[in-house]
Formats: structure tokens, C-alpha cells, sequence
């Protein structure tokens, strides 16, 4: 009897040790959710050493090189996972977007590789993308991670891919033009309203000729620090929620954009876009001590004003509470992918690349390079030591938790910001008047959206 | 076959092999591509002429032609003119003749990118050198590429083309001017005719064929600019008034990934420079005269 027992016993867990050892090989990540259990089952029944992982090869986009990615991941990789090679297609950032296209038509883009959140989530709607959910679910602890970040590739359900870092922006302030004009600080209580107000304070005439030297605020013409923060300050937006509607033209949004325009034209405390181009840009305004305040984007602290102005004195604080009492910080960024048309096994690979450098460690190095927030929230509280400059950088990390919001962005994206933003630098050159234009921009825009989903 | 045939096509093979692959399959597939909707990942799907009939019903896609047209209009006739100039001049006997040529050689091999930010600098409203040295003899100075007017932004774009261009040209002259015989010119000095005279009763009737070719080039390559206006402007942010077909083109394909409406537009594009390239053709008789 006892030995009756004993092979039952045995043939169970034979069985249960083979059912398991199948689970493993399974490609598909979406029938593993429970691996981990799987792997520990197999581990007690079978006393044998696992097999060495199969070498692999997968090839890895990376638009602008080692400049936008640090190629201490890279080698990191290689060391922790020294079964996958990596094949490394780098490229300027220009010429990298242009040559994709016709790789993803040739059926030979990389395995992985990083865009724009939008491009990205355009790739998905064609399908060239990879769904990233079932890996997500099966492999990630989501309460370790921004979520309105990580999931920026989200459309209906499925997410085309995962976040190569953000870019949120935060009100950027020349402590040295603030204590001249005995201005206090601002802080993160701010609203719009008293934003405006100091740099009416700010704007000076310091050699007496008549003409502005110093402006309190260097409006933004583009997107992410101009008129779609000012657009959400006033609680209107630019899409709906279903991003297949353009709603440019409720009264919200005028308000927003009407007081965009007024900071040049009315309030006068920002010099116009083509003065500021002949300045070379808002930047450099800011860098030379021009301009006291403007909406700087994370990645421009470290690599524009810190390398080009050092001895710049300046730090941030959150985007101010808005007309409507809100906060909304419009975060940009730029998201890998895995190509549909990749092997399985390569996908897999591709993953375990994508989930090394989301881990906490490799976020942190992320970070020490300053061109990004990264996605991982051990790492975020890192970001908050790290010595250069803004020191606070709390007014992005918190700035994004409290309201970080994508650009609207959907399948058509680029396709309805460029059919926008011309009109866009028309108003704020006070060449169409806001309402008007907000109407030909909602015409314009529905027209793509219509053209993609209807 | 004779066997001559056959050695003779094995050997053209691979340049028959290169031009049935490197051009009449990307033209006839492009032909195709402007009747379907093809985003570059899923298989195209045919649907007529659609791209075509909404391309020529688009009035963006008729301002940048409008816009185009005016592009050659001012580049074609002040570079072959310019060129033509600078090239008799070059040929005649002046010291460091091959300094010139190299120097007005020079914009040709410069990268567009570093003519573009030179070019910037000088129409810049407020420091730029042209502004400058307008407000120098007491002119307000202007907005130039980003003029509010779309006949000034394309016309200093235009300008700047001819800049670029100008050296080809000129060395296209020069080579016609190489067939020009000494004796000839001698013979009209001797029976008293001038310089002016000579230029234009002589030199230019001798090369009318490098004119009417450096014409043919300059006009296909007006219409097919491309560089100057995507280092100039700013693609997305260009303002309706200063659309231009090759931009539109590339943004529909590359930007946007529509490959029909791309190909539809090029193709009309396409057409219209035959259609010109055949009337300068049919005005040749007129002007050109060849030895025999």
C-alpha cells in the first residue's frame, strides 16, 4: 500500500513538474501570470541545475546614440545578461526617424527601440507595435511606478510600450533678477494669476532708453511650454478624453489663450516670438539673464542652461495653481517599443532588456544624467538628491504626480499639432484674434481627427 | 540569339538590372501607391483615384504651387542670367581666375545646414546683415524668410537658392564657353564690335545650347528644391501661405506615414514639370542654334 502511495505520489509531481516545464516555454506572456510560482514548483521537484539560457541576439534602436541614452545601461546589460547581445542601430535622432519608417515597411526595424510617446502610439494603431500589457501584468509590481507615466502608450487597453523617461516642465526662476527687483521667490502655492503679476514686477527698463532689458516672463509658442499649459491653466483642453474630438474652442481654452497673448500684448512682460528668435530663443534669454521666468522642460536644466550658463543662478518650483484652481503639468517623453514583427523569442529578450531598465537601479542611472525623469518611484526620490541644478526638483517629480498630463496625444497626433501650431503662432503674434483662430484651429484639427477615426 | 547579343546583354546586365530596380520599380510602384491607402506597414488597399482628386481639390496643395511657380520665376532667369555673367567674365584673361572659380564654386559643396544658418543670420529682422546695411542707407530693413508676406518669404528663399546653385551653373558655362572660337571673336574685334557687342551677338547665340540646358536644370530643380525650405522653415509650424509642394510630399510620407497622397502629389508634381520641360522644349527652335 505504502509503496502503491509512494508512486502515485511521484507520478503526480512528474506530472506537475512537466506541466510547469511547459508553462516556462510558453512564449506568450499573457498565459504565465503565474511563472514565478511555476519556476519555484519546478525548482522543489526537480533537484537539477537549470539550463543555461539559449544566446540571443536582438538588435536595439537608439536614436541620438549614447547622447540620449546612457551607454552605461548598455554595458550593464551586457554584464547581467550576458546571453543577449545586443545589437546596437544608432543613429542621429533626425536621421534615425526617417530611416524607421521604411525599416518598419521593410519588415527589418529593430526589435526594440525608443520614439516619441505619439509615433509610438501611432506604430500601434498600424500594428507595428507590440501590446506590452500581458508583459506589464505578468512581470511588473505597477505600484512601484508612475503610472500616468508608464502608461502613456495606453490606448484602449493595450500599451505600445513603456517610458524611455519623462519631461515635464516647471516654473524656472532667475534668483539674481528676483532679488534686484526685490521680488520674493516664488513658490509652489503660486497661481497664475500671481505668476503674471510678479512678472509685471519683473519687466524692467534698467538702462533707461525706453525699451524692455529685462522681461518678467519668456512665453513658450510651442506646445509643451506654451499653449498647452495656458489652454489647461484655465481648465479647457485641447481633445476630449476620447482624443477623437478637437474642443480648441470652448470658452476655457480661450481664456487660457487669450491670457497667453496678453503676457506679450497687453501685459507686456514677454518680448514677442521673432524677438526672441533673434535672441536665439527663450533659452538662451533666460540663460544670459534676460528673461526672469519661463516654463523650462526638465531636460533643458541640465543640458542646456547648466552646461551653457553655469554660473546661472536659478531653480524651479511646480507649474502655478491655475485660473481654475488646478494644476496640470503637460510631461513629454519618449517610449520604447518592441516591433510586432520580431521573433518570439526576441520579443522576449527584448522584454527582459525593457524590464532591466526599469528597474530601480538602472532608473537611478537614468536620472544621474539629468536629460530625464525617470518612470520608477525609487528612482524619483533619487532625483531629489542629485546635486545639479534645479536643486528643487521636487517641482517635477511632485509636479507630475500631482498633475502630469500627456500632450492629447493619439494615433494622428503629429499630423493635428501641425495642422495647429501655425495658427497657434499667428494669435500669439497678434496676427489672428484668439477666437477666430481657435475656431480655424478646431476646424482644422476635427478635420484630421475625422479623417483617422470617423 | 547571336552570340554577340548574348555577350553584349550579359555585360549591360547589371546597369539593366540597376535601372529596372533602382527606377522603373519605384516609379511604377509609386504610380501604384498614389491610388491606395498604404501606411508603410499594412498591405495597401486600392482605392482610386481618390489621392489624386484630393490633392487637386486641396487649396493648401494649389498655394503651394502657386508658391512653387514663383520660387522658379525668380530663381531660374536671375541664376542662368547671374551665372552666365559671371562665368564671361571668369573667362576672360584676369589674374587669379581660379581662385574666383573656386571661391564662387564653393556654395555648391557647402552643406545646406551651414548655408541655412548663414542665410539666417543675414535675413535676421533685427542683427541681420541685410537689415543692417538697409538701415545703413536709411531703409527700415524687413522681415525676410519670415515675412508675414508669402511673396517675400519665398522670394528670399529664392535668393538664397540662387546662391547655392549659381556655381553649377557657372561651370556649366564655362565649359560652353571653352566652344567658343577665338578666331571668331578676334574677326568681330578686328570689324569693330565691342565687348558688349560681342557677348551678345556672339558668345551667347555660340553657347544658346548650355543656356537652354542650364535653363532645363535650373527649372527642374526649382521645382524639385527641396532643402532650402526644410532648413529655412520650420515644418511644423510652416503657415498655410508658404506651403510648398516637396514639403507637403515629405510630410505626408515620412511625418505622417500616407504614402497614397504622398505619391499622388508627387506625381502631379511630376507632371507639371514635364509639361513645362516640354514647352521650354517647344520655344527652343526659336533661340537655340546648334553647329549644324
Amino acid at each position: 500500500m505504502k509503496k502503491k502511495l509512494f508512486s502515485v505520489v511521484l507520478i503526480i509531481t512528474l506530472v506537475a513538474s512537466l506541466l510547469a516545464g511547459c508553462k516556462t516555454k510558453d512564449n506568450n506572456p499573457s498565459s504565465t501570470s503565474d511563472t514565478k510560482t511555476d519556476v519555484s514548483q519546478t525548482e522543489k521537484t526537480e533537484e537539477k541545475e537549470p539550463e543555461p539560457p539559449k544566446p540571443i541576439t536582438i538588435s536595439l534602436g537608439l536614436p541620438g546614440g549614447y547622447d540620449v541614452t546612457n551607454e552605461e545601461i548598455i554595458k550593464g546589460f551586457q554584464d547581467a545578461y550576458p546571453h543577449i547581445t545586443l545589437d546596437i542601430d544608432e543613429a542621429p535622432w533626425g536621421d534615425f526617424t526617417k530611416k524607421i519608417m521604411t525599416q518598419i515597411a521593410g519588415g527589418n526595424a529593430p526589435d526594440v527601440w525608443f520614439q516619441e510617446n505619439a509615433a509610438v502610439i501611432g506604430y500601434g494603431a498600424k500594428g507595428a507595435a507590440e501590446d506590452l500589457k500581458p508583459f506589464i501584468d505578468r512581470d511588473l509590481n505597477i505600484d512601484e511606478y508612475v503610472v500616468s507615466t508608464l502608461l502613456s502608450a495606453e490606448v484602449n487597453g493595450k500599451v505600445f510600450g513603456v517610458p524611455h523617461g519623462g519631461n515635464p516642465i516647471a516654473l524656472a526662476y532667475n534668483k539674481k533678477l528676483f532679488d534686484e527687483a526685490n521680488v520674493p521667490y516664488p513658490t509652489d502655492d503660486w497661481t497664475y494669476e500671481d505668476m503674471i503679476e510678479a512678472a509685471k514686477l519683473l519687466t524692467r527698463d534698467t538702462d533707461g532708453d525706453g525699451k524692455t532689458d529685462v522681461w518678467g516672463f519668456l512665453v513658450g509658442g510651442g506646445i509643451t511650454d506654451g499653449w498647452f499649459p495656458w489652454i489647461k491653466s484655465a481648465g479647457g483642453q485641447a481633445l476630449d478624453e476620447t482624443k477623437t474630438q478637437a474642443v480648441f474652442n470652448d470658452e476655457k481654452s480661450l481664456k487660457g489663450i487669450t491670457e497667453w497673448v496678453n503676457m506679450i500684448h497687453t501685459y507686456k512682460v514677454s518680448p514677442t516670438l521673432s524677438a526672441m528668435r533673434e535672441m536665439q530663443g527663450a533659452r538662451q534669454m533666460f540663460g544670459n539673464g534676460l528673461g526672469a521666468m519661463m516654463f523650462l522642460q526638465y531636460s533643458l536644466g541640465e543640458t542646456v542652461l547648466n552646461k551653457n550658463y553655469p554660473d546661472l543662478d536659478y531653480d524651479t518650483v511646480k507649474i502655478p495653481l491655475g485660473f481654475d484652481g488646478g494644476r496640470t503639468v503637460p510631461n513629454v517623453g519618449n517610449t520604447w517599443l518592441i516591433f510586432s514583427k520580431a521573433k518570439p523569442e526576441n520579443k522576449e529578450a527584448a522584454w527582459t532588456f525593457l524590464k532591466y531598465y526599469l528597474s530601480a537601479d538602472v532608473q537611478k542611472t537614468v536620472a544621474s544624467s539629468g536629460s530625464t525623469i525617470p518612470v520608477n518611484k525609487e528612482a524619483l526620490t533619487y532625483v531629489e538628491s542629485l546635486s545639479f541644478k534645479p536643486l528643487n526638483k521636487k517641482a517635477y517629480t511632485e509636479g507630475i504626480a500631482e498633475g502630469g498630463v500627456t500632450l492629447d496625444e493619439n494615433k494622428c497626433w503629429n499630423e493635428w499639432r501641425t495642422a495647429a501650431q501655425p495658427i497657434f503662432n499667428e494669435i500669439l503674434e497678434a496676427k489672428v484674434d484668439p477666437a477666430e483662430g481657435l475656431d480655424y484651429i478646431q476646424k482644422e484639427v476635427q478635420k484630421v481627427l475625422d479623417e483617422h477615426y470617423k | 540569339m547571336r552570340k554577340s547579343n548574348f555577350w553584349g546583354l550579359l555585360f549591360v546586365s547589371p546597369f539593366i538590372l540597376g535601372c529596372l530596380v533602382f527606377f522603373v520599380f519605384p516609379v511604377g510602384f509609386s504610380a501604384y501607391i498614389s491610388l491606395t491607402k498604404w501606411d508603410m506597414f499594412n498591405p495597401p488597399q486600392f482605392i482610386g483615384l481618390k489621392n489624386w482628386v484630393n490633392a487637386l481639390k486641396d487649396p493648401v496643395f494649389w498655394i503651394a504651387f502657386r508658391n512653387v511657380f514663383y520660387f522658379a520665376l525668380i530663381f531660374v532667369p536671375i541664376q542662368t542670367i547671374l551665372a552666365l555673367i559671371i562665368a564671361y567674365l571668369l573667362n576672360q584673361k584676369i589674374r587669379f581666375k581660379g581662385l574666383y572659380r573656386v571661391i564662387y564654386f564653393l556654395p555648391v559643396v557647402t552643406p545646406w545646414v551651414a548655408g541655412a544658418t548663414i542665410w539666417k543670420f543675414i535675413y535676421r529682422y533685427e542683427n541681420g546683415l541685410l537689415n543692417y546695411f538697409l538701415r545703413l542707407i536709411g531703409l527700415n530693413g524687413s522681415y525676410w524668410f519670415d515675412s508675414e508676406k508669402w511673396w517675400v518669404a519665398i522670394g528670399s528663399l529664392a535668393i538664397m537658392n540662387v546662391w547655392k546653385g549659381l556655381g553649377q551653373s557657372m561651370v556649366m558655362f564655362l565649359a560652353g564657353l571653352q566652344n567658343v572660337p577665338s578666331d571668331v571673336i578676334e574677326a568681330a574685334e578686328i570689324d569693330g564690335a565691342n565687348r558688349h557687342q560681342i557677348f551678345r551677338k556672339i558668345v551667347v547665340p555660340i553657347i544658346s545650347p548650355m543656356v537652354f540646358l542650364v535653363m532645363i536644370m535650373s527649372t527642374i530643380s526649382a521645382f524639385t528644391a527641396f532643402d532650402v525650405f526644410l532648413t529655412m522653415f520650420d515644418i511644423f509650424s510652416l503657415p498655410v501661405r508658404n506651403s510648398i509642394v516637396n514639403l507637403m510630399v515629405y510630410r505626408e510620407a515620412f511625418l505622417y506615414g500616407k504614402m497614397g497622397p504622398a505619391s499622388a502629389m508627387a506625381w502631379i508634381l511630376f507632371i507639371i514639370i514635364l509639361v513645362i520641360t516640354m514647352l521650354q522644349k517647344q520655344f527652343e527652335k526659336r533661340w537655340v542654334h546648334y553647329d549644324s
